[in-house]
């Protein structure tokens, strides 16, 4: 089975995140780790790969440094890694990520092609649907169980009642939700072996973009300000004497939330 | 200039009503209509779409595309894409306007990429200065509020839950059924199954209320009390990330972070210190209460009222006092 799972290298959820406040764009210059969500796609493929045979490969776009979440994947399993990479794609919006990583996977076959649900800095949640369309393949969405039997795919999709079960023929592109499973953590082999592992970094010219489409020339919404809010501040804080429960509850009948 | 006038909601429905996000929605969009001018329209799809409609015109629809198809009983990405972009062929509107849920998510982002348009994610905040829409989308748990506009048209977005109130406006809507020829690739998923086990269940993104519970609660048990107190409320019950990682509650009842983005009108954090990774999920909540035995956790710093005791007692007695209030007693 030939997997390919998207990853994208994010801020360090320990990180102060911020915005450079030239560009708007989110300053990468702190540490950065591998999506924890993505962790979940890989792991997904992993087993996928354990129970049906294949390859997983990874694709990821970001800066030179994004490397390291590729190898933290390869140390986790995968066998090969691309990353797509120019400093003209800095600045791209869902839809010039979307175009730039569609591009990239044009370019790899595949059965089945995984995403983390969303990311922790960017949080769109965009960017896996706008890639199946772009590449015209069936999608489906925060995905709690994947399973393969020959060419078809067999799917539980998390809803707030419960779950809804899907099938699709392959190839098909999911995204997966924290919880589907419990990713494993890179071994001292796999971290040495990662370090071997191909992986090839593509530009904007390698895969023939459209200059147009991509970057913060190509991007489609653009920032205009951004202000921290008025910090909340700290209201009444009393102890317990018993009276404790009585006092939320005048306190929310004054706030006419009761 | 552009000949594109008028916004349409792509409504999202469970249940044969309309998911309060897109009545929000609606009620935000008349305001917008009224300044860019044009209609408002709203397209409702599912399998009987009349209540829909109906509901839609009661929040002041000018219009109401319908697409009824038993192909869009249940939610599936493709088919509830190609809804929306005939409905979007159909009205050539200026503003797409989508709820910012998973399944909202899915089909403005396809839309988005057939169109090659831009797409503003998670907006909290919509207006018109000088002609142009401006969005609000607060990044980072909302430490930062970045101020956004798309340079493509149309202008599509898509909206957070509880960002904007609902307000009735009934209209004598236009009902316009659509015909749809959907995809086959969107109908190569096929539904097998729809499984409700936690039937009545309220999803956090559209709760009004939250009753939040952390390593406090110590336990699956001791989750009770705080379901006992939701029902009392009529409130949706979540999780720290601590608790969603020791079992105790599912993953989909994780705020914060690496979990869901609320902002409910009262969220009542039980047993939770407040990390920064957990108040990004919760901190723009429009009333904070907080019930802790830490008198120094971080959660007081955010909160309108605090109470610092013992959540064994204090949330019981709270369940109680609610009970008496709503009895008048």
């Amino acid at each position: 089975m030939r997997l390919v799972v998207c990853v994208k290298q994010v801020i360090d959820t320990e990180a102060e995140n911020r915005l450079d406040p030239a560009s708007w764009r989110v300053d990468r210059s702190v540490n950065c780790i591998l999506n924890p969500y993505d962790e979940y796609a890989v792991e997904e493929a992993l087993r996928l790969q354990e129970a049906h045979g294949g390859e997983v490969t990874v694709v990821c776009m970001g800066p030179a440094k994004a490397e390291e979440a590729v190898r933290k994947a390869l140390a986790m399993g995968a066998d090969a890694g691309v990353l797509v990479s120019d400093e003209v794609l800095a600045g791209s919006d869902v839809q010039g990520t979307a175009y730039a990583l569609a591009e990239a996977l044009k370019g790899l076959q595949f059965d089945l092609l995984l995403f983390g649900n969303r990311s922790t800095d960017g949080e769109t949640g965009c960017v896996p649907a706008a890639v199946a369309e772009r590449l015209g393949l069936p999608f489906l969405s925060c995905l709690a169980k994947v399973e393969v039997s020959g060419d078809t795919l067999s799917v539980h999709r998390e809803t707030e009642q419960g779950y809804v079960a899907y099938q699709c023929p392959l190839p098909a592109v999911v995204s997966v939700i924290k919880g589907i499973n419990e990713p494993r953590y890179p071994t001292m082999k796999g971290i040495m072996t990662s370090k071997k592992k191909p992986l090839e970094i593509k530009d904007a010219g390698a895969l023939g973009l459209d200059p147009s489409q991509i970057g913060q020339t190509g991007a489609k919404t653009r920032v205009l300000a951004a202000t921290a809010p008025e910090p909340r501040k700290a209201g009444t804080k009393v102890e317990d004497d018993g009276e404790g429960a009585r006092k939320i509850a005048d306190f929310l009948a004054s706030q006419k939330l009761l | 200039m552009s000949d594109k006038n008028g916004i349409l909601v792509v409504a999202e429905s469970a249940q044969g009503r309309l998911a309060n996000v897109t009545l929000e929605s609606i009620s935000r969009a008349r305001v917008l209509a009224a300044a860019l001018g044009g209609p408002l329209s709203v397209v409702v799809t599912a399998s009987d779409a009349g209540p829909l409609a109906a509901q839609a015109a009661r929040y002041g629809a000018d219009r109401v595309y319908m697409v009824e198809s038993p192909e869009v009983a249940v939610f599936r990405p493709g088919p509830f894409v190609d809804a929306a972009m005939a409905a979007i062929q159909a009205a050539d509107p200026a503003v797409v306007l989508f709820s910012n849920s998973p399944e909202g998510r899915d089909v403005a982002a396809a839309c988005a990429a057939r169109l090659n348009a831009g797409l503003l994610v998670d907006v909290t905040g919509l207006e018109v200065r000088e002609g142009v829409v401006k969005a609000l989308h607060p990044c980072f748990g909302g430490r930062l509020i970045a101020e956004k506009e798309a340079v493509s048209l149309p202008v599509m977005a898509t909206v957070r839950a509880s960002a904007f109130a609902r307000e009735e406006a009934p209209k004598e809507a236009e009902r316009v059924p659509l015909t749809v020829d959907f995809g086959p690739v969107g109908l190569a998923a096929k539904v097998i199954e729809v499984v409700s086990e936690r039937t009545g269940a309220i999803s956090l993104e559209e709760a009004s209320v939250i009753v939040a519970g952390g390593r406090g609660v110590g336990s699956a048990e001791g989750f009770v009390i705080l379901r006992e107190l939701a029902d009392e409320l009529g409130a949706a019950v979540a999780a720290s990330r601590a608790v969603v990682d020791a079992g105790w509650m599912p993953h989909q009842s994780q705020v914060g972070q690496t979990g869901k983005t609320v902002s409910p009108q009262l969220y009542i954090a039980c047993g939770i210190s407040g990390s920064i990774q957990h108040r990004a999920g919760m901190q723009t909540s429009k009333c904070i209460v907080a019930i802790n035995k830490d008198p120094e956790a971080p959660i007081f710093s955010i909160a309108d009222f605090g109470v610092v005791g013992d959540l064994f007692t204090v949330v019981p007695a709270l369940t109680e006092e609610v009970r008496k209030r709503k009895s008048g007693s």
